[in-house]
């Protein structure tokens, strides 16, 4: 089985940067912080996310909820 | 000739219903007489989406990346997308046999919206917002439906109380199915003809506590005792129809994606984990409350989970989630010990559950996607798990959104009828041997990678 997680290694000039720029706001460590942007910047490139608009979306999760699929 | 087949798909279609006899379905009977048939165990989860495109591929849920109708979007609390066909990116035995240039017709295997360009012709699958979008491809094949069948019923309004409303509402949609499914098996042009039937699915969730004696709230007596019965042979007329329309050189497979139960009840999954000190609110729930609008401490909740016919539970872990507070060389011990916890569950009697709890590192060979830390199967599948809380207690006679009488099982059915080969052979597969054994009945490429068995 794969490890769940693994270090990386950023500058340490990069790490307080990111430590100043995260005070205060919901990221509670660098590393969560760096997941989100990397993966965010990873997701740009996939296209199955945005298929419904925020209505349908909406409407979809309420007719799952009713289903039973979801919630 | 070329052999072709037909693929009937039932969604959530039960071994007992169909296999032991007691309805009268003699469409289904010949198929099986003639044919192979059994069991056919589904995939974890066992749940329409990802089971169909289980079958389709080959592949299984952790290739797939595709865990249920919707997934985290990222490690964020509360981001989600809702699953569609834009997210499948194995390749499907119609795509195979497209490379040969052989054509595939396609009615509503989920999830099919928004319609993708197929070798052959697609109509989209019940998470279509609207017959308002477009919903086929090609696009004009739309019109041609819609001009000699109206609008085409992509499901029903469900988990209303009017039960009557809904079984009209399921025939009348099953109706217009076959009406449309008989309409296309005309054209000459296909090699694969795959359709799902999802009326199966609804009957069984509004009727089944009608039916079965076992379930904690049957009424003998009451007047929706033979829906289920009825609306199976209902099905079996319908099929009859198709089949006569069929030649010598079709085979034909009925299948579904898996099978269904009594539900016992629902599990109030994040009730549980407040309790057990694992999620912390900063307000306690009201009444039926989503967890999604929950106002939760991130900065002291360990875990939380989402409802459905299984729970999927998240762990709240620094460097992954915003506010993670489990850290990430404590994962693995903290995973295990609550799912230690959660398998130590009992039910509302003090009784014991058989609860099944998945880790899909170690479940899936592949894993990709957006995967939860823990797949939990309450009591084996009986207790759904419910995403809403606040109810004063965790077990709910009902299902939290509203009534339900059936969960999910594990075995679904197969019935596959070859007429250049005899039958009348029961043997049990599994969903992952539907893809390869099309792909050798129609003679298709042979296809790397795949783990399923030819039933043959």
């Amino acid at each position: 089985m794969e490890k769940e997680f693994t270090p990386v290694s950023i500058p340490t000039s990069l790490y307080k940067k990111i430590e100043e720029k995260i005070k205060g706001t919901e990221f509670s460590s660098v590393s969560s912080y760096v997941t989100k942007v990397l993966r965010e910047n990873l997701a740009k490139n996939e296209d199955n996310k945005e298929v419904f608009s925020p209505e349908e979306e909406e409407k979809i999760k309420e007719r799952l909820k009713a289903l039973g699929y979801i919630d | 000739m070329e052999k072709r087949l037909l693929v009937i798909g039932l969604d959530c279609a039960a071994p007992a219903l169909v296999f032991d006899g007691a309805l009268e379905l003699p469409n289904l009977k010949k198929l099986m007489d003639g044919g192979i048939y059994g069991r056919l165990r589904s995939c974890d989860p066992p749940i329409t989406i990802p089971a169909w495109m289980v079958m389709a591929t080959g592949r299984d849920p952790g290739q797939l990346g595709l865990y249920g109708f919707r997934h985290r979007r990222g490690y964020e609390y509360n981001k989600m997308w809702i699953a569609n066909s834009t997210a499948i990116k194995e390749k499907t035995v119609w795509d195979y046999l497209g490379e040969q240039g052989r054509e595939s017709i396609l009615v509503s295997v989920p999830p099919s919206y928004p319609p993708k360009p197929v070798p052959g012709k697609l109509i989209s699958c019940f998470i279509t917002p609207s017959s308002e979008q477009a919903y086929t491809y090609p696009a004009e094949l739309r019109l041609k439906i819609e001009e000699k069948f109206g609008p085409f019923k992509f499901d029903v309004t469900f988990r209303t109380e009017d039960r009557s409303q809904v079984l009209s509402e399921i025939y009348e949609m099953t109706e217009n199915h076959f009406q449309v499914v008989e309409y296309l098996l005309e054209d000459p042009s296909w090699t694969l003809f795959w359709f799902v039937e999802i009326g199966v699915d609804r009957v069984h969730h509004a009727f089944w506590k009608f039916m079965d004696r076992e379930h904690h709230l049957y009424e003998p007596g009451n007047p929706y005792e033979r829906v289920i019965p009825d609306y199976y042979r209902f099905l079996d007329e319908k099929i009859g129809r198709l089949l006569q329309k069929m030649n010598e050189r079709t085979a034909v497979l009925v299948v579904s994606d898996h099978g269904a139960k009594r539900m016992k009840g629902a599990f109030c999954v994040n009730d549980w984990l407040i309790q057990q000190g694992d999620l912390v609110v900063t307000e306690p729930p009201q009444r039926g409350q989503s967890v999604d609008n929950l106002k939760i401490d991130w900065s002291r909740t360990r875990a939380w989970g989402w409802g459905g016919y299984y729970a999927r539970i998240f762990l709240n872990v620094e460097g992954r989630e915003p506010q993670g507070v489990i850290k990430p060389e404590e994962y693995e011990a903290a995973r295990d010990e609550l799912a230690e916890r959660l398998r130590a569950i009992r039910g509302p009697r003090g009784e014991e559950w058989k609860t099944v709890v998945i880790k899909p590192q170690e479940h899936y060979p592949e894993l990709n996607g957006e995967y939860p830390d823990l797949m939990v199967y309450f009591d084996d599948l009986y207790w759904r798990s419910a995403g809403t809380l606040g109810y004063g207690t965790m077990y709910l006679a009902e299902n939290d959104t509203g009534p339900d009488d059936a969960v999910h099982d594990y075995d679904g059915i197969y019935i596959l009828y070859d007429p250049g080969k005899s039958g009348g052979r029961k043997q049990e597969a599994n969903i992952l041997d539907i893809a390869p054994t099309i792909l050798r009945l129609l003679e298709g490429p042979s296809v790397p990678g795949l783990k399923g068995r030819i039933i043959e």
